[in-house]
């Protein structure tokens, strides 16, 4: 991996008539690198692949791939691939057709063709459907034939559009694996959409979150998670979703009291203003259950759920908190229990930007 | 129970009401093969008495059927491709982009479709004159006709092209297509059974077509087989059986055809209804 980049976007903004679909985004993607954009739908990650793409043009800024400016090339001349969330299998040509079709597009000779789309089935195991049409294939079928049609033409771009969406549970773990090997293998740049923020976590090097268009932070998969700059990566990265409590600092900066039932209150690993009044966020997977006498939030648990490996523990009612236990613990429906997180693991946030507090 | 005699019903209804409407089909199968004074025979008898075939024949040679019906197949063959040629590409466009003057378009060849032959014959015929069009009576009424007929054809294939999902020549031009490579490789393939229904039906309605032929050919060697049936029944006619003769070579070829690919022309109707 050479740090020249593969991709750049600056200022990229796009507009549909009144709607600011992407305002000002900059993203620098280093070659052979993969690059998740990920957030809620209507965020404008779509749009944005769709504009690397070329299918979409953009109303300012410039897209650059390997350093040359495409904003007025169309998508045949950008050297990019694309899977779609659909797949978009050509129905009415056989899987050798689909998967060989941008070669004969570029009359590539008959020997060439043959070789590639055989040594492309072998990669993906579909050696024994090359004469079958995509619907007398199955779903995790059709969506290798979607991904053998990108890596024929050996491109330098690879672009994913929520591919594995339609599959099903199992199947979207395993070519989750699939797809980051396939990417290892073959070293090109990959830009891969995704709502699930599981997907970008697990697969991508690099993680760009998107919110109504603008870029809320991007950076590695663990320091997202580790620091989020803003309320919504917070809420957004992570699963279950981290919990929410309004609060404010104490007066001496050193701990935060909680707007529950008791005003408990929680130390903290930092000095913050004193009476600032602020959001904290805690994950359930930090908060866990105090049997001695230190202090925590007590509360009720409300719900209890158990998966075998983990337990689901909702507690109190508004708002709700959630934890989640790796050990098994003997907590009935009900039952009193008293929380606790350790300082630094406590997240901050500005209740009117959103703004993370360090 | 009642449920099955409900159904039981309405089919007894729908058969009804099918045999009404088949019935001037049938009564002019009828009266070709009935004798002079058995069609004015009173009761009228439902089934002829003395079947006689050799009238086909006899109407054919006499009102020299060929010259027409070859008049009907050319206005009909060229009318057809011509609707398909124009009609194909304004009804992709039509499916493709959404805006205001597409809606506007749309509004207009919908309100087209509203406006009755006889009614446009008058300006069509004065600005054809104009032009000097009606000295190519058969061309002229192609082109009247195609108008008269591309909203339907538009209408048709362009739910035909929206049922075509828009990803797919998106795929093509990523894979290398331009967006015309895209449209007659792709979009225009999985296309095919709507155009080629709705250009079927487009000759059938072209094959029969008789206000514009009536008007603006003047030329007996260049009339269709309508208008050659309408020169057929004279104020005093009583040659009923001739005329239904001839009728009946004119429309059974079409009828057999339709009777052929009803299963086709019906699922390439509702194709673009479904997903």
């Amino acid at each position: 991996m050479t740090n020249q980049p593969q991709i750049e976007l600056l200022s990229v903004n796009k507009h549909y008539g009144g709607f600011h679909a992407l305002k000002d985004i900059n993203v620098t993607i280093p070659k052979g690198s993969f690059v998740a954009l990920v957030g809620p739908s209507g965020c404008g990650k779509s749009t944005l692949l769709r504009s690397l793409a070329g299918l979409e043009s953009i109303s300012g800024g410039e897209i650059r791939i390997t350093g040359k400016a495409v904003n007025d090339t169309p998508p045949r001349h950008r050297d990019v691939a694309m899977v779609f969330q659909s797949y978009a299998l050509y129905p009415h040509m056989s899987v050798r057709d689909n998967m060989s079709y941008s070669m004969r597009l570029r009359k590539a000779p008959r020997a060439e063709i043959d070789a590639a789309v055989a040594d492309v089935a072998a990669i993906l195991g579909l050696g024994d459907y090359l004469d079958r049409k995509p619907n007398a294939l199955s779903g995790g079928q059709r969506q290798r034939v979607a991904m053998g049609r990108a890596i024929i033409r050996n491109p330098k771009v690879f672009l994913f559009d929520e591919p594995l969406s339609n599959l099903d549970a199992a199947l979207r773990v395993h070519m989750r694996k699939e797809i980051r090997a396939l990417h290892d293998r073959i070293g090109a740049t990959s830009v891969y959409v995704t709502h699930d923020q599981i997907e970008a976590m697990t697969m991508a090097d690099h993680v760009v979150v998107l919110k109504s268009g603008v870029v809320e932070q991007q950076g590695a998969p663990l320091s997202l998670y580790d620091t989020p700059a803003t309320k919504f990566v917070a809420g957004f990265i992570g699963s279950p979703a981290m919990n929410f409590v309004g609060g404010i600092v104490a007066d001496t900066g050193r701990a935060v009291t909680l707007d529950l039932p008791g005003a408990p209150s929680l130390p903290l690993a930092r000095t913050m203003e004193p009476r600032r009044k602020v959001d904290v966020g805690l994950r359930p997977e930090h908060l866990s259950i105090e049997t001695g006498d230190a202090p925590g939030i007590e509360t009720t648990a409300t719900s209890v759920e158990s998966t075998g490996s983990v337990t689901y523990l909702y507690c109190g009612g508004s708002p709700e908190i959630v934890v989640v236990l790796s050990e098994r613990e003997r907590i009935s429906q009900g039952e009193p229990v008293r929380l606790t997180i350790a300082p630094d693991k406590i997240h901050l946030f500005d209740p009117e930007t959103g703004a993370a507090l360090r | 129970m009642s449920a099955k005699r409900h159904t039981r019903l309405l089919l007894t209804a729908a058969i009804l009401l099918g045999a009404i409407y088949l019935f001037p089909l049938y009564w002019m199968y009828a009266t070709a093969l009935k004798s002079g004074s058995e069609i004015f025979a009173y009761p009228p008898t439902f089934i002829p008495r003395g079947l006689d075939f050799g009238i086909f024949a006899e109407v054919w040679a006499t009102r020299d059927m060929g010259r027409f019906l070859w008049n009907s197949l050319v206005i009909a063959t060229g009318s057809m491709a011509l609707v398909a040629l124009l009609g194909t590409g304004c009804a992709y466009v039509l499916a493709r982009y959404r805006n205001v003057w597409i809606d506007i378009t749309l509004f207009l060849v919908l309100m087209l479709q509203v406006l009755p032959a006889s009614l446009m014959i008058t300006p069509i015929f004065v600005g054809f004159s104009a032009l000097g069009l009606l000295d190519f009576p058969r061309f002229a009424v192609m082109l009247a006709f195609t108008a008269k007929a591309m909203p339907f054809f538009v209408i048709l294939v362009r739910a035909t092209f929206m049922s075509i999902p828009a990803e797919l020549e998106e795929a093509a031009l990523v894979d290398g297509n331009s967006r015309i490579g895209a449209f007659a490789l792709i979009a225009l393939p999985l296309a095919r059974n709507g155009i080629l229904v709705s250009a079927i039906l487009i000759f059938m309605q072209a094959f029969g077509e008789f206000v514009y032929s009536k008007s603006m050919i003047q030329d007996v060697t260049l009339q269709p087989a309508s208008v050659g049936l309408n020169g057929f029944m004279g104020p005093n006619t009583v040659e009923w059986n001739k005329i239904m003769a001839y009728a009946t070579i004119y429309v059974t070829p079409i009828l057999a055809a339709f009777v052929l690919l009803q299963q086709r022309i019906v699922s390439g109707l509702t194709s673009g209804a479904l997903k």
